[in-house]
């Protein structure tokens, strides 16, 4: 399964709890789109977009730090040394395209790393933690726990719809689109429904708090990196 | 001790012009369940046992809404004055569908989960799981990513879930449904343990004949009313033509054999070679150097759970491109790519597989060739539709028809396109003794039309309804492939 909500934090060197990576989140995500590229932000942007890097290789995903590694390497090498050398429309698309890329992509690879490394229950019992209310919490780990589903039935419709000969993707990408989202949303709609009947004879909403079997605790260096991200955000509003 | 008095209960629903209709379910329910009492309801699709088990389990009225009538009482209790949750605690619950009952992805957190919801102490709860685990011999599946598991194990996980928290009663919904025999040995099991610890169980099937020995009473449901009671002694006694004449499913399993006349193959032959397939995890897979099958029959692919029934039909089907094996038939050899255009499969889930907007427009989007005018395709359309009995809904929506008729739409799509093999992913899987009977005459009319079928199933009395031949995979490979002896 290559998308969702982790079964297993088994294969990780660092467990980080889910705050630590909430806060590391919002550091970096600030930081990144904000920041400016000169002077003491400069420095910043360099340590946030190391974060993610550093984190994907402690759960083992090589490959995605690599690709992001490669990515940023190359929108930073085109700002600074491809852009100012070149003119007109091509400088302008360039300039959006790596503009885009440099600022949002540290972001969404830290994201996708703590989507990647907690699991529905560690998500919801550091919720709770926080005193985070269930009417968002719950809608939030459903969410997460349908990516997995939603990744099963795309790969089903595009079978049948190989095997039908219809729909490709290039000739008619509006007919491609249509083709795929009918099926998604109707079974969509039907598995939220059982999922949801199916929680509430689990007893889910039961009232008071729930218990948690799964056990996170903030540990040191959960502190040190709660206290590196909080100075991060503090040093970039200063400056 | 649950008791219905008198219940009436009819789903609101709207039709497909958006006006509120009623759709009864059951009417006059009169049912007292003892303590420790096996109960089984059975009966035709849409005769009412599923609401049974919602109004048992408190999701009618609280997640299900209708017009209800009567009592429905557990313990002298009213179940639709109680909260969900608090009708939790007494009463646990399994669905039909492993795949949309979990809200975890992580198996010993799904277990875990009606636990907490209750509050219990964790300490306790891990202390249970290690115990559930132990009895039920599921060590194995505990901290694993529920995704990965097959739909056999996802019903054991769902069933542990309910051990942790040992409610009194427990009401299943064709748990069997997506099950194979040997999965189904395992539900059995977990069935046997609860009954000999005194629970209340309450199921919902079609398929029977892994309850003979467990039940102690059964309901035969028509059109929301009971029919027929039946006792312990009197269920042992059921025999075959018994139960067709009830019109369930039989309570044996009927044995599968090869026929030892004719081995040969006579007539044209469907020549399978180099089919070798290994997915990406490395485990699953198929190995098949050399398989014959007899063209213009029905032939059945059996085998466990994993054992590559799947994986074979989607590579014949030609949708696994790495795959090298080539299909001759006609004299043609066929690789991957141009298998897609002589194979069409009916998946199990079809609605997958439908995505216009009315019954005829799907029929006439198979229609590939482009000589044919629109009014020669809506001709050949309609045609085929009424072959299917399903002309009268050309213009509906593929969502308001039922599981059957969706079904059929997709063999009609099958059969415009013309493609010379259709292969069905199974095709009975939660469906009653009529709706069997359905698929296996639309299975010898395509045979009639001469096509090649090839059956996905692990269904044994569907198989011995239409099929003349068997292959056999074990662990990828191909056991035994024979004649059906009949």
């Amino acid at each position: 399964m290559t998308f969702g909500l982790s079964s297993t934090s088994d294969k990780s060197v660092l467990k980080l709890d889910p705050r630590t990576k909430l806060c590391l989140l919002t550091a970096i995500s600030l930081i990144m789109v904000g920041g400016k590229t000169v002077g003491a932000e400069y420095i910043l942007r360099v340590i946030c977009a190391a974060i993610p890097f550093i984190l994907l290789l402690t759960v083992r995903h090589i490959k995605s730090a690599l690709i992001y590694m490669i990515l940023l390497g190359l929108s930073v090498f085109c700002e600074g040394s491809v852009i100012p050398h070149i003119s007109g429309a091509a400088n302008l698309i360039l300039m959006i395209i790596c503009g885009i890329l440099s600022r949002f992509v540290p972001g969404y690879m830290m994201g996708w790393y703590t989507v990647r490394s907690t699991s529905v229950s560690e998500f919801m019992t550091a919720m709770d933690k926080m005193h985070v209310p269930y009417f968002i919490t719950i809608p939030f780990s459903v969410m997460f726990r349908y990516f997995p589903t939603l990744g099963e039935e795309y790969r089903s419709i595009h079978d049948a719809m190989k095997m039908r000969e219809i729909g490709q993707s290039v000739k008619n990408p509006f007919t491609y689109i249509e083709y795929v989202l009918v099926p998604i949303m109707m079974s969509t709609v039907r598995i939220a429904d059982e999922l949801s009947a199916a929680s509430l004879t689990k007893g889910l909403c039961a009232g008071g708090r729930r218990t948690h079997i799964c056990q996170i605790n903030i540990r040191l260096y959960d502190r040190l990196l709660i206290i590196g991200a909080l100075a991060m955000i503090v040093l970039f509003f200063v400056f | 001790m649950i008791a219905f008095k008198n219940v009436t209960f009819a789903y609101s629903a709207t039709d497909a012009d958006g006006r509120a209709v009623e759709q009864g379910s059951i009417s006059g329910l009169d049912l007292t369940i003892q303590n420790g009492e096996f109960v089984v309801l059975t009966g035709g699709s849409g005769c009412g046992k599923t609401t049974v088990t919602r109004l048992i389990n408190g999701l009618i009225p609280h997640y299900y809404n209708g017009n209800r009538n009567g009592e429905v009482l557990i313990d002298g209790e009213s179940v639709p004055d109680t909260p969900v949750f608090e009708t939790a605690k007494k009463v646990g619950s399994v669905f039909q569908n492993p795949l949309s009952q979990f809200f975890n992805v992580n198996t010993t957190d799904e277990i875990a989960f009606a636990a907490e919801n209750q509050c219990c102490e964790p300490a306790e709860i891990s202390k249970a799981i290690t115990e559930t685990a132990a009895s039920m011999q599921i060590e194995k599946l505990l901290d694993r990513n529920i995704f990965e598991l097959s739909g056999g194990e996802k019903q054991i996980i769902a069933c542990a879930g309910i051990n942790v928290l040992s409610p009194d009663i427990i009401v299943l919904d064709e748990p069997s449904s997506n099950l194979d025999s040997e999965a189904i040995e395992k539900l059995k099991a977990v069935l046997t343990d609860w009954k000999s610890q005194g629970k209340t169980i309450v199921i919902a099937e079609h398929r029977l004949y892994f309850l003979r020995e467990l039940a102690d009473r059964m309901l035969i449901l028509e059109n929301g009313r009971i029919t027929k009671e039946l006792t312990a002694a009197e269920i042992k006694a059921l025999t075959i033509s018994d139960t067709e004449k009830l019109g369930i499913r039989p309570m044996m399993r009927p044995e599968i054999h090869c026929s030892h006349q004719n081995k040969d193959i006579q007539g044209d032959v469907l020549l399978l070679e180099d089919f070798c397939f290994t997915y990406k995890d490395g485990k699953h897979g198929i190995n098949i150097p050399r398989l014959e099958l007899p063209a213009n029959r029905i032939i059945a692919i059996i085998g466990h759970n994993g054992a590559g029934k799947s994986t074979l039909a989607r590579n014949i089907c030609g949708l696994e491109r790495r795959c090298r094996g080539t299909l001759t038939l006609n004299g043609k050899k066929l690789k991957a790519k141009d298998r897609l255009h002589h194979c069409y499969m009916i998946m199990q889930d079809v609605n997958h597989q439908l995505f216009t907007e009315s019954v005829r427009d799907e029929v006439m989007l198979s229609m590939t060739d482009k000589s044919l005018t629109d009014e020669q395709k809506i001709k050949r359309a309609d045609e085929i539709l009424s072959q299917l009995d399903l002309i009268e809904y050309a213009d509906t929506h593929h969502m308001a028809l039922s599981g059957g008729q969706k079904q059929r739409t997709a063999i009609a799509s099958g059969i415009a396109s013309s493609k010379p093999v259709i292969i069905f992913d199974e095709p009975t899987s939660g469906l009653d003794l009529a709706h069997m009977k359905q698929v296996s005459d639309q299975l010898k009319k395509l045979k009639d039309m001469g096509k090649t079928v090839i059956v996905v199933t692990h269904d044994h009395e569907f198989i011995l309804s239409c099929c003349d031949h068997i292959v056999r995979l074990e662990n990828g490979c191909a056991a035994e492939n024979c004649p059906l002896g009949k």
